[in-house]
């Protein structure tokens, strides 16, 4: 009986047709990391894209119809993120995707999208490689920044601190931590070609012991670093690496271009953040200078009323940009159609809270750069900040 | 028994062959993951049903046959038609290496052996940047050149999912009739001789060695072989081709199926990817659920499922016979 019940189920499910509404929801496909060290950040960029999606929604929606978000986990595996997406868009019949987050599973999922003439915005995904002319696609864009724009940040800024002689790096062994070093050390050498790069360490993404990685590169004695661990990696690297004296051994001096100052690292990290690094945050939130813009401020605030945590998070507001270009994208178009689509936000300005941002004609990269600044802590806020968060887009989109 | 002199490969094949057609994009996309994952799962049946060789490191083969094929289409450019083979003899040299250590060991150390190996492997397809991509693997694998079929009637009104549905499927039910005819050839006999009893095998003067390391090459190159059609349909090939996961789905796939038929890991592999896909819709917990729907089954069908149809077969006959007696 068993047996028959299972075949005919099976027989019903094959026999299923899929659902290909023309009308109703206009369906946005996002494969995100919901799991493992990423969701760091990969939960707040869902939690942002699931306001927006509210947002627009409450006001009548896109050409009339509503947006619907179907998320999935990823879990930062491009294998994973290749599947879902291809299911999405087989399966499920979404016409957009969006998501994402590392420089793995973007180019992955950007194969998809062109095969399947389907818009693919990234978030978070930095890897220059992701929209240079041998990738590039008319599907493909990215509100995130890019590794040439962090690594020359990083350079501009390391290149300002006196005596240092020596710098090392230290970054995941895939394709942003090379690309964001690679565009470091070429700035690096071109601001300050006496700086002598003396150590490079690459643990692996979701590095769980950096024990051996950072032992290795304080016997080279760097006068100061260079690093790009970011997410749930940024934390377990600075809990091992500050009982070993890391941090005292270079006199603070690391940058980190892996938005180690979002609210989301910050908070987790509480009292064990390393006080006097420099590094960067898409939104720092708790803004500990004069420059917040007003658009900004109002959306923090929306964004910890919606995530239900007190000051919210530096990440939503990628996953809320991306969800209002392709609504913005739509509406330009007068049509879902991607091809259209397509051509429509090529080029185009968007709005979001810290000003607007454009799409290069070109490679369609938005020209987003971060907010760098020295970690500190005030009395005024609980967790360390950035010090005057000051905007850095050293090479705008078009590299 | 007629069973035995049904052509099941043509006739499953011909059943198959209309899916691009009458199926939506999802069925032919489903259907084209069964039918690689067919091929590996029967190749492992090869070492685990016939042979009675526990191997949980077959998806090193796989893998390979994935990464070369890859390497080989998207880094150098190569024709699908030189490296689709050239995945399987790759796969098959590689297997030769590593089984000549493998069958020097029997039993849970054979099986160690086989995971340590695929673990090797899996190690420098994650590290090899340069040549592998590491971590990130190879994106954008290239489609074989389908044009060809546009020229044939009906073929040439499908779309490239559906074209290489019909290449998968002709290429695993060649493959999969070659294993048959393996399976029942005197060495295939022979394969199964030492299953039954290793030591008998042995006095009579078989080189079990030898026919053990032969079937671990021939079940390697026909992994790397479905390994290579894998990284296609996925436009990509990445370091969890290698994992050993990927070699524990194969053995749910071939014990669930019935690992003592040989259709069973064919079975197991449209239950396995079937169910995988319709659970996750509905939970995210859906290994849990999936661990407990296998738990279910391989209770109930101790046998695996082919095994559970044809106790129930044979159920039904003496009932019938028992009616007609009375």
């Amino acid at each position: 009986m068993r047996l028959r019940h299972l075949l005919a189920a099976t027989a019903a499910a094959l026999l299923l047709p899929v659902a290909a509404l023309a009308k109703g929801p206009i369906k946005i496909g996002f494969p995100i990391p919901l799991s493992g060290p990423t969701a760091v950040y990969g939960v707040p960029i869902l939690k942002g894209a699931e306001l927006a999606v509210a947002d627009i929604n409450a006001h009548g929606g896109v050409l009339g119809r509503k947006l619907k978000l179907l998320p999935r986990d990823s879990k930062a595996n491009p294998a994973e993120a290749v599947r879902l997406a291809r299911e999405l868009i087989v399966k499920n019949g979404v016409q957009f995707l969006a998501g994402t987050l590392t420089s793995a599973e973007a180019p992955a999922v950007s194969t998809i999208a062109k095969e399947n003439h389907v818009v693919f915005v990234a978030p978070s995904a930095k890897t220059y490689e992701l929209t240079d002319p041998q990738n590039f696609h008319p599907y493909i864009f990215r509100t995130a920044s890019n590794t040439t724009i962090e690594g020359q940040a990083g350079a501009i800024i390391v290149a300002k601190w006196k005596n240092v002689h020596t710098v090392a790096t230290i970054a995941p062994d895939y394709a942003y931590g090379h690309d964001a070093i690679a565009a470091f050390v070429a700035e690096l050498h071109k601001l300050r070609p006496d700086i002598k790069i003396v150590d490079q360490e690459w643990p692996k993404l979701g590095q769980a012991n950096f024990t051996p990685f950072i032992t290795a590169q304080m016997a080279k004695h760097p006068d100061a670093v260079y690093c790009d661990e970011f997410a749930g990696d940024f934390i377990s690297f600075v809990k091992q690496a500050a009982p070993l004296g890391y941090f005292k051994a270079i006199h603070d001096r690391l940058a980190d271009g892996g938005e180690a100052g979002s609210i989301d690292v910050t908070r987790t990290l509480g009292k064990a953040y390393p006080l006097g690094i420099w590094t960067d945050a898409y939104d720092p939130v708790l803004w500990d200078g004069p420059n917040q813009p007003p658009a900004d401020k109002a959306f923090d605030a929306k964004v910890a009323k919606a995530l239900k945590i007190k000051y919210g998070s530096s990440w939503a507001i990628q996953g809320y940009v991306t969800i209002q270009a392709i609504a913005q994208g739509i509406r330009k178009a007068g049509t879902t159609n991607d091809t259209k689509v397509a051509k429509a936000m090529s080029g185009m300005t968007y709005t979001t809270p810290l000003g607007p941002r454009t799409f290069s004609a070109v490679n369609h990269d938005a020209n987003a750069g971060e907010y760098w600044g020295k970690m500190v802590r005030t009395p005024k806020f609980p967790y360390a900040v950035i010090s005057d968060p000051t905007y850095y887009n050293p090479e705008p989109a078009g590299h | 028994m007629s069973a035995r002199r049904i052509p099941w490969t043509l006739l499953i094949f011909l059943a198959l062959l209309p899916l691009p057609w009458i199926g939506s994009r999802y069925q032919t996309f489903l259907g084209t993951e069964i039918a690689i994952d067919a091929l590996f799962a029967v190749s492992l049946n090869l070492l685990l049903g016939t042979t009675g060789l526990v191997s949980f490191g077959h998806v090193a083969y796989f893998g390979i046959g994935s990464y070369v094929c890859g390497i080989l289409m998207k880094t150098y450019g190569l024709p699908f038609v030189l490296a689709f083979p050239a995945a399987g003899l790759g796969a098959a040299l590689f297997a030769v290496v590593f089984g000549f250590f493998c069958v020097r060991l029997t039993k849970i150390y054979f099986a160690m052996l086989t995971l340590a190996f695929s673990q090797i492997v899996w190690a420098v397809c994650f590290k090899w940047n340069a040549v592998t991509g590491g971590d990130q693997g190879i994106a954008d694998v290239p489609f074989p050149n389908m044009h060809w079929m546009a020229s044939l009637p009906y073929v040439g009104d499908l779309n490239i999912n559906g074209r290489f549905y019909l290449l998968s499927l002709v290429l695993v039910a060649v493959c999969i009739a070659a294993i048959g005819q393996i399976t029942r050839s005197p060495f295939g006999r022979m394969l199964t001789a030492i299953r039954d009893n290793r030591e008998r095998a042995a006095f009579i003067g078989l080189n079990v060695r030898a026919y053990e390391l032969s079937v671990f090459v021939v079940a390697g190159g026909f992994a790397g072989l479905s390994g290579a059609l894998y990284g296609i349909f996925n436009r990509g090939v990445f370091p969890d081709y290698v994992f050993w996961p990927k070699s524990a789905e194969v053995m749910i796939m071939t014990i669930l199926g019935g690992m003592n038929y040989f259709w069973g890991p064919t079975v197991g592999a449209f239950v396995l990817v079937w169910l995988n896909q319709e659970i996750t819709n509905y939970t995210q917990y859906w290994p849990a659920v999936l661990g407990s729907i296998l738990l279910i089954l391989l209770f109930a069908l101790p046998g695996g499922i082919l095994g559970g149809l044809a106790r129930g077969g044979a159920a039904l006959r003496r009932l019938l016979a028992g009616r007609g007696d009375a």
